[in-house]
């Protein structure tokens, strides 16, 4: 199995988010990434610490996760990015 | 009646046709594009660092900004010694200001080339971010010598060997890419540009040694700023 890089698992996330109707909790998220608990926290809080991703709490109280602007701009970029990366060999 | 001209009113009217010579349009024409080259690369791949934190990109575009620092210190020098009618910028009264002057150019011309070389090779050196300060401290020290011993040849002499050394770690970091024909034209035009940077210090510190090949080293330059700006601009653009 070929290492994701992080752009790439930080990408999968925010898909899986978006795929979701952009709103899913915590708990499924994690099972979904395919990453282990330790490895989804760093990626959870470095996308929470980005303004990529916000949490926000649904009608029963219950902690869910949603897309920022700011997560939607970098699914459409990402493609972009990571061309551009690989095209100047970053 | 013969109008009564004095030594000052000469000296000015020379000043005067040095400053409307063909010499001074192109210095400024020069710098305009490669600074705004630079200062374009920098903000259109501002958003894309943004949204990735990405620290081949920080340290890509930051070697852009440096180029446009060092570009403006190298114009403002260049338009002080055609305006002083001055052969060198190390020999210029008042000393302070000359010196100055240059210490940032030098400074922010080696800040820029390693960045840009950095930006490429970081991952190589896993991505040990300690040895930007080794730049720093780099940059900082062969700027200092190169004024205090104020030769232009040992400047020379401490340019060809970060060349080597520039050339060798390109070639090695050409060598280990994993899509070769990407990298090719890249790593190609990154030689080319750091060849080009070297002989427009030189064209700064010693205005006489190319002033035949003036005009081709700043179309080259040019050039080769284009180049970068128009991949960025169809890769950001995207």
């Amino acid at each position: 199995m070929v290492k994701r890089g992080k752009l790439e698992i930080m990408r999968d996330i925010l898909k899986l988010i978006k795929e979701n109707k952009n709103f899913i909790k915590p708990t499924p998220l994690l099972r979904k990434s395919g990453l282990s608990s330790t490895g989804f926290k760093e990626y959870y809080s470095e996308l929470l610490k980005r303004n990529l991703i916000r949490e926000i709490t649904d009608k029963n109280q219950d902690k869910q996760v949603v897309l920022t602007e700011r997560g939607f701009r970098f699914l459409e970029r990402y493609n972009s990015i990571i061309d551009f990366i690989e095209d100047f060999d970053l | 009646m013969v109008p009564f001209i004095t030594g000052r009113a000469i000296a000015g009217n020379q000043m005067i046709s040095n400053f409307l010579s063909g010499m001074f349009g192109l210095e400024v024409l020069y710098s305009c594009v490669i600074i705004i080259c630079s200062l374009m690369i920098y903000y259109a791949t501002k958003e894309m660092y943004e949204l990735s934190s990405y620290k081949g990109i920080k340290y890509f575009r930051q070697a852009f900004l440096f180029f446009a620092i060092a570009y403006f210190f190298r114009s403002f020098i260049k338009l002080v010694l055609i305006y002083f009618n001055a052969e060198g910028i190390l020999e210029f009264s008042p000393r302070i200001f000359g010196v100055f002057t240059l210490f940032i150019f030098m400074y922010f011309s080696f800040m820029a080339i390693f960045y840009l070389l950095y930006s490429v090779m970081w991952k190589k050196w896993n991505g040990n971010s300690r040895k930007i300060y080794l730049f720093h401290i780099l940059a900082f020290v062969v700027s200092t010598i190169i004024i205090s011993l104020r030769n232009p040849f040992i400047y020379l002499g401490l340019n060809f060997f970060l060349l080597i050394i520039i050339v060798f770690i390109v070639y090695t970091a050409y060598k280990s890419t994993k899509n070769k024909t990407k990298g090719h034209n890249l790593y190609a035009v990154y030689l080319l540009l750091f060849i080009f940077w070297i002989l427009n210090i030189l064209n700064v510190l010693i205005p006489r040694f190319f002033q035949n090949l003036q005009l081709l080293i700043y179309l080259a330059s040019s050039g080769i700023f284009l180049m970068i700006l128009y991949k960025v601009l169809k890769k950001v653009g995207n």
